[in-house]
């Protein structure tokens, strides 16, 4: 919706522009070259765009073949029969009920801890004395820089230990450290942004920390809130390395993991590969456009690092 | 009363530097003493000394997914920092420009087997829509995963289009240079590169040197994904990267020890591939002809 009207804002003021310039002296001529100029713009940048977008777009469609066809030589854009059977097939073919719900719990569960313990680490971070605060940030800063695949082989053996493997506790683990570092960061400027007098107020009025963090600051930073909501509600549903480390059982499987099988079941069916590919990613996709801003709120903040 | 707001403050730190520990600190201190024994996961560790470091140098599995590793890096982490940099360029500060912003970054928000899956039949050689482009064209069409030769290269071309998060950090920098700065070099008769080069690199170069860290470690860790998906390490291991030789020698062969030897490895050549990266960006910073 936004979008659409910024396109429209635009186009109005560039039409005032163009009517400024066409009434001026310098004329005609100029005012050609100058859409011409903007046409060419908006060619390169669409055609740029639309190599972005058009491969996602073709798997899409490619989901939709009758299976059992013999595959298309060369381009072909539309299925003669289009169909939605391959869709109904995987989930014959697979648990993918028991797949999605595992996916939910998980995503769900992590999301909602993820949200309290980066949003009470940055929130003690911004409000404790500067020599605490510069620690923890540059603390912060270096655990971004942990590669992953370092981690996989101790934690492999801790949550074995711990006897988490092959449960969906496993899967959930990194939100008890606020999942990523990152968020922890996104909450701390973003609180560090609320004038200190507001919780200093709360303080005389006798409100304790966990009251002044529920009732005060949470309220303030609502748009970073929905940021690390969304961004890690997508980093949890497209995890593939985890579950795939830490589940045995298929019971335990969550959509990721899952989908897996169906390319080890049958490789060359493709209308089915694709079927399931966008089951998997139909949800992001919808979330991003729905929720867009969080992307550019995580990226404009995560710029200052 | 200060202290023990202090105090009820660091509460609140605790889950997360808790969390941190047992997942971050502990895992990696562990490292160390793994890495120095025959383990297989079940009964006791032995203690091998040196022997697994040592015998990396002559395993050629390690050599060739570590030549990989950086062949792959060094192909992806530049062109997607440069990609990103000219999208931003592109895309920068005119308004309306909200739907092809959000075109850019939309492949960065598909799951990672999704994309891998959605790739797989994309290179496919024969019915795959990416050669049946090339033919329409008259040109060749390489067999892209099944060829040890391009196999590498198209996991590149792949992992291009994932550049979003970079592009947003790079566009949020751009914009942060005042306008200002611009006019001024305009009115001192700088034309579009001298702006470019002289009010526009110098600023950006902080972000730039962040991109291109964040790339770094990300790319090394986010090839296992459509490494494992779509080529196996394959063919003749000519895309086995280091982050699936070490899951495949700890989770399917149950050496321990050995994988705990490559994760130090891997991770000490990331800490100098990072100080290389910032050495670099040192040369080009704000310090410098500006």
């Amino acid at each position: 919706m936004t979008m659409r009207c910024d396109v429209q804002a635009t186009e109005d003021t560039e039409g005032t522009e163009r009517r400024l310039i066409t009434a001026s002296s310098v004329g005609a001529v100029s005012s050609l070259a100058t859409s011409m100029r903007r046409l060419s713009y908006h060619l390169v940048a669409s055609t740029i765009a639309a190599l972005f977008v058009v491969p996602l777009l073709w798997a899409t469609l490619a989901s939709l073949r009758m299976p059992g066809l013999p595959p298309p030589q060369g381009l072909s854009w539309l299925a003669d029969p289009l169909t939605l059977g391959n869709y109904r097939r995987i989930f014959d073919l697979l648990p993918l009920g028991s797949y999605l719900l595992n996916s939910i719990i998980v995503a769900c569960v992590s999301v909602l801890l993820t949200l309290i313990i980066a949003s009470w680490a940055g929130f003690a971070m911004a409000r404790l004395p500067g020599p605490v605060r510069g620690r923890l940030v540059i603390l912060a800063v270096l655990l971004r820089l942990v590669p992953l695949p370092i981690l996989w082989l101790a934690r492999f053996i801790l949550f074995s230990r711990l006897q988490i493997n092959d449960t969906l506790w496993a899967l959930i683990a990194p939100a008890w450290m606020g999942t990523s570092p990152f968020y922890v960061l996104l909450f701390y400027w973003a609180f560090r942004r609320v004038p200190g007098d507001l919780f200093d107020a709360a303080r005389l009025e006798g409100a304790s920390v966990l009251q002044s963090w529920a009732l005060v600051a949470m309220p303030m930073v609502r748009p970073t809130a929905a940021s690390v909501v969304v961004l890690s509600f997508m980093h949890y549903w497209s995890d593939f390395i985890n579950p795939l480390i830490y589940l045995k059982s298929e019971r335990n499987y969550t959509l990721a993991v899952g989908l897996r099988t169906l390319q080890q079941l049958d490789l060359t069916n493709w209308p089915l590969l694709m079927a399931g590919a966008v089951v998997m990613m139909l949800p992001m996709l919808l979330l991003f456009l729905l929720a867009q801003r969080a992307f550019w709120v995580a990226g404009g903040v995560g710029s200052r690092q | 009363m200060n202290r023990r707001y202090h105090f009820s403050l660091f509460l609140l730190l605790v889950p997360y530097l808790l969390g941190t520990l047992v997942l971050v600190v502990v895992p990696l201190l562990l490292t160390l003493p793994l890495a120095l024994t025959e383990y297989n996961g079940l009964g006791r560790p032995s203690w091998v000394g040196l022997a697994h470091l040592q015998g990396l140098l002559s395993d050629p599995l390690f050599l060739t997914a570590s030549g990989n590793t950086l062949y792959y890096t060094a192909l992806l982490v530049p062109l997607r920092v440069l990609a990103a940099l000219a999208l931003a360029l592109l895309l920068n500060r005119r308004r309306g420009l909200g739907l092809y912003r959000a075109a850019v970054y939309v492949p960065t928000v598909v799951p990672g087997v999704a994309y891998a899956l959605i790739w797989l039949w994309l290179l496919n050689p024969l019915y795959g829509p990416l050669n049946g482009l090339l033919a329409l064209f008259g040109l060749p069409a390489p067999a892209w995963l099944a060829d040890p030769a391009t196999a590498l290269p198209a996991l590149v071309l792949a992992g291009l289009f994932q550049l979003g998060e970079s592009f947003v950090v790079l566009l949020a920098g751009l914009s942060a240079i005042p306008n200002d700065y611009y006019q001024v070099a305009a009115l001192d008769g700088a034309g579009r590169w001298q702006r470019f080069r002289y009010v526009t690199l110098p600023l950006i170069s902080p972000w730039l040197l962040l991109v291109a860290m964040r790339e770094l470690i990300a790319s090394v860790q986010n090839s296992f994904t459509p490494a494992l998906l779509m080529t196996g390490g394959g063919p003749y291991y000519a895309t086995l990267f280091l982050p699936q030789l070490i899951y495949n020698t700890a989770f399917d062969q149950l050496r321990f020890g050995q994988a705990a030897a490559m994760t130090l490895v891997h991770m000490v050549s990331i800490i100098i591939a990072l100080l290389v990266i910032y050495r670099l960006a040192g040369g080009w910073g704000y310090d410098d002809e500006v």
